[in-house]
């Protein structure tokens, strides 16, 4: 998806890592999403949970394979939006 | 029950186990007056600040010792400590309920924990240790007094989930049994403290606290690696019969204590012990080293919040040359960058750390910082035989420059009357394959050189010692190591220098004597190794051990190399050189 494009505040991406959204890998997360001032929320299995609160994104407790969901509003949304679904589709950076 | 985990400090140890988890963690429940609520609020966030600093230490040392990927498991840690949905939520709770800090926080984290738990995925399901572990980590501050304090019971062997090295240097030695932790690796802080204090310890025990409670018999095996958890009669006689022995051979090994490392025709070789800490002088005097050969000072640096300063460095370096004196003691001078990081430095990340910023480059670039370390050793060197030496120097610009510091330090000490010895020997490490082929150059500048095997060996094989699927490959023995270490002694020589090795190659008796027989005029090594090389030394003679290296430089292989030490030497060397590590 080219974000330039993209004007939802909604995106799915999907879990790639073998371990699944684990504790270095939620820390990443979270760690990316602080960046951003938009308010971002990310779901899974009926869970919804502040993306800047690691413990929040550790209890999604996300497999490989799983769709999550992220939401964000603010000025700066689509840019995290972007930044995050890199981060996922990019396994975190090289996480297991 | 049997554990398996890695020897990290020989020894053996036996007895009641002392089970480090099992914290007075009880969180009392109570009220807290409405005048008192923002005082308990900023009392949580104080217990979240110094979670985080401790954390931040923990994280500085396990890069050091290990990497920068085992450290990110600590990078998370910090994250949930500043995790602003446990901070609103605690806050909050406070607020809303007006309890105190410990019960509020305790619950959330709780809540978190039982979720995870729940989880079906067994290594998701893992991550509650490590929110178990933040928690325990705030509940300290919240509850305790802070950072853990051991204080033993009786004689006992500690397990833990894992033990800090400043833990491990407070256990009190006359009580301690041996140390058991479920993390950690041979190279961790606190494997080395243990083996520089001489406790038995096993790290890498996974599971060993859900298996023991205290006061449960346990068998620590530093040697092998191995925890036996309520141990059969039969196992428990076993570890005491090899306890015994190793205890016997550590007496004998003792009574050489006054002796020299002298050949049996009477050649002279020094043996110097390799410390960390100054309290690590103790040891190496009990087991009669000639001297410290090799003060490793990164840990002035490491596991703290800020640079250690002049004033506290040229204490403690006095302390250890007083110490030693008329014995000398050589400062290695920080070896810091590349995977041992300081992040009050300020450090960036490198793709290839080990040919990055560290040793003398990393010294030379933080030339401040570098130069009060420099003060410190000249400013000692007036209570001792003090020498100093630079760690991976590759190029003479490199030697050039640190001696210039040298020299310009001692300048100025002199301007202002400071005591300092003018004859203090700088030499240098020879850790890479530039510096034995510049010897030659070097040793117009350098008092002497000391080969530092392990990282020699890395960097002449191109092959990273830490990456488990070339273990087998990385060989101190290689052809081309002992070669360069032949060349380097050479070359040492013939400009009046002494050489010396201070790798783990000096601690190995049989390796020692082929070392002496290159020519070898010093060996530094642990306080372990120390009084075995001696006994090995002290029965052979200086010409068997040039024999036996020019027979071993001839041949093709580590492998033969190996196998030409031990049809050598095995016959003539005392078993209690050679025996202790496999006395089963």
């Amino acid at each position: 998806m080219d974000p330039r494009r993209v004007q939802v505040k909604e995106i799915e991406c999907v879990i790639r890592n073998q371990m699944g959204l684990h504790v270095r890998s939620a820390s990443k997360l979270s760690k990316v999403a602080s960046k951003f001032k938009a308010e971002i929320f990310v779901s899974y299995g009926g869970l919804e949970v502040n993306a800047k609160s690691v413990l929040g994104v550790m209890m999604l407790a996300a497999e490989e394979g799983a769709t999550i969901k992220f939401r964000a509003e603010g000025a700066d949304e689509d840019q995290a939006l972007a930044a995050l679904k890199d981060l996922v589709d990019g396994k975190f950076g090289g996480e297991p | 029950m049997k554990l398996s985990g890695i020897a990290a400090s020989p020894g053996i140890g036996v007895g009641p186990a002392f089970v480090l988890e099992s914290e007075e963690l009880a969180v009392r429940d109570f009220k807290v007056p409405a005048d008192q609520v923002e005082r308990e609020i900023e009392f949580f966030d104080k217990a979240l600040q110094l979670s985080s600093r401790d954390v931040a230490q923990l994280r500085d040392g396990i890069a050091a010792e290990l990497s920068e990927d085992e450290a990110a498991i600590y990078d998370a840690h910090v994250m949930m400590l500043q995790d602003p949905e446990l901070h609103r939520a605690v806050t909050e709770g406070i607020r809303a309920t007006r309890r105190n800090a410990g019960v509020v926080f305790r619950d959330y984290m709780s809540g978190v924990a039982a979720r995870l738990e729940r989880v079906e995925d067994e290594y998701l399901r893992e991550r509650h240790a490590d929110v178990l572990d933040v928690e325990r980590r705030v509940l300290r501050y919240l509850v305790g007094g802070g950072q853990r304090r051991v204080a033993l019971p009786g004689p006992a062997v500690v397990i833990a989930h894992d033990i800090g090295p400043s833990d491990v240097a407070m256990l009190d030695r006359t009580k301690v049994l041996g140390v058991v932790t479920e993390v950690g690796s041979r190279t961790s802080h606190s494997a080395i403290v243990a083996r520089g204090r001489g406790i038995p310890a096993v790290v890498g025990a996974r599971g060993v606290i859900e298996h023991v409670k205290t006061g449960e018999m346990s068998l620590v095996d530093g040697f092998r690696g191995e925890v036996e958890l309520n141990p059969d009669p039969d196992t428990v006689a076993r570890y005491k019969a090899r306890r015994a022995r190793f205890d016997e051979d550590l007496l004998k090994l003792r009574d050489l204590r006054e002796k020299p490392a002298q050949t049996l025709d009477g050649h002279r070789v020094d043996l110097g012990g390799n410390i960390e800490l100054p309290s690590d002088v103790d040891e190496i005097l009990a087991v009669g080293a000639d001297g410290v050969g090799l003060f490793r000072t990164e840990f002035f640096y490491l596991d703290r919040a800020e640079l250690p300063s002049e004033e506290e460095q040229f204490e403690a370096y006095r302390a250890v040359a007083e110490q030693i004196a008329p014995r000398p003691v050589i400062f290695r001078t920080m070896d810091l960058g590349g995977d041992k990081v300081a992040s009050y430095l300020g450090t960036t990340h490198e793709t290839n750390p080990f040919l990055g910023y560290r040793g003398i480059r990393f010294a030379l670039l933080h030339p401040e910082v570098f130069r009060a370390q420099l003060r410190a050793i000249y400013r000692a060197s007036a209570f001792g035989k003090v020498r100093l030496m630079f760690p991976m120097i590759s190029i003479l610009e490199e030697l050039a420059r640190a001696t210039a510091l040298c020299a310009e330090v001692a300048a100025e000490l002199a301007a202002t009357d400071v005591a300092f010895d003018p004859e203090i020997q700088i030499g240098m490490m020879v850790e890479t394959p530039s510096a034995v082929w510049e010897a030659d150059l070097l040793a117009k500048t350098a008092h002497f050189f000391s080969i530092g095997t392990n990282d020699l060996t890395q960097y002449t094989l191109a092959m990273d010692r830490d990456n488990a699927r070339l273990s087998h490959l990385y060989e101190p023995l290689s052809p081309a190591v002992l070669r360069s270490i032949r060349h380097t002694v050479e070359c040492g020589h013939r400009a009046g220098r002494w050489v010396g090795v201070c790798g783990e190659m000096a601690g190995d008796p049989r390796t020692a004597v082929l070392l002496l027989g290159m020519g070898v005029d010093e060996l530094s090594m642990s306080s372990f190794d120390l009084p075995r090389v001696k006994a090995a030394i002290r029965s052979v003679t200086l010409s068997q051990a040039q024999q036996l290296s020019q027979e071993a430089l001839q041949l093709p292989s580590a492998a033969e190399v190996r196998e030409c030490l031990s049809c050598n030497l095995d016959p003539i060397l005392p078993a209690l050189a050679l025996g202790v590590k496999d006395n089963a």
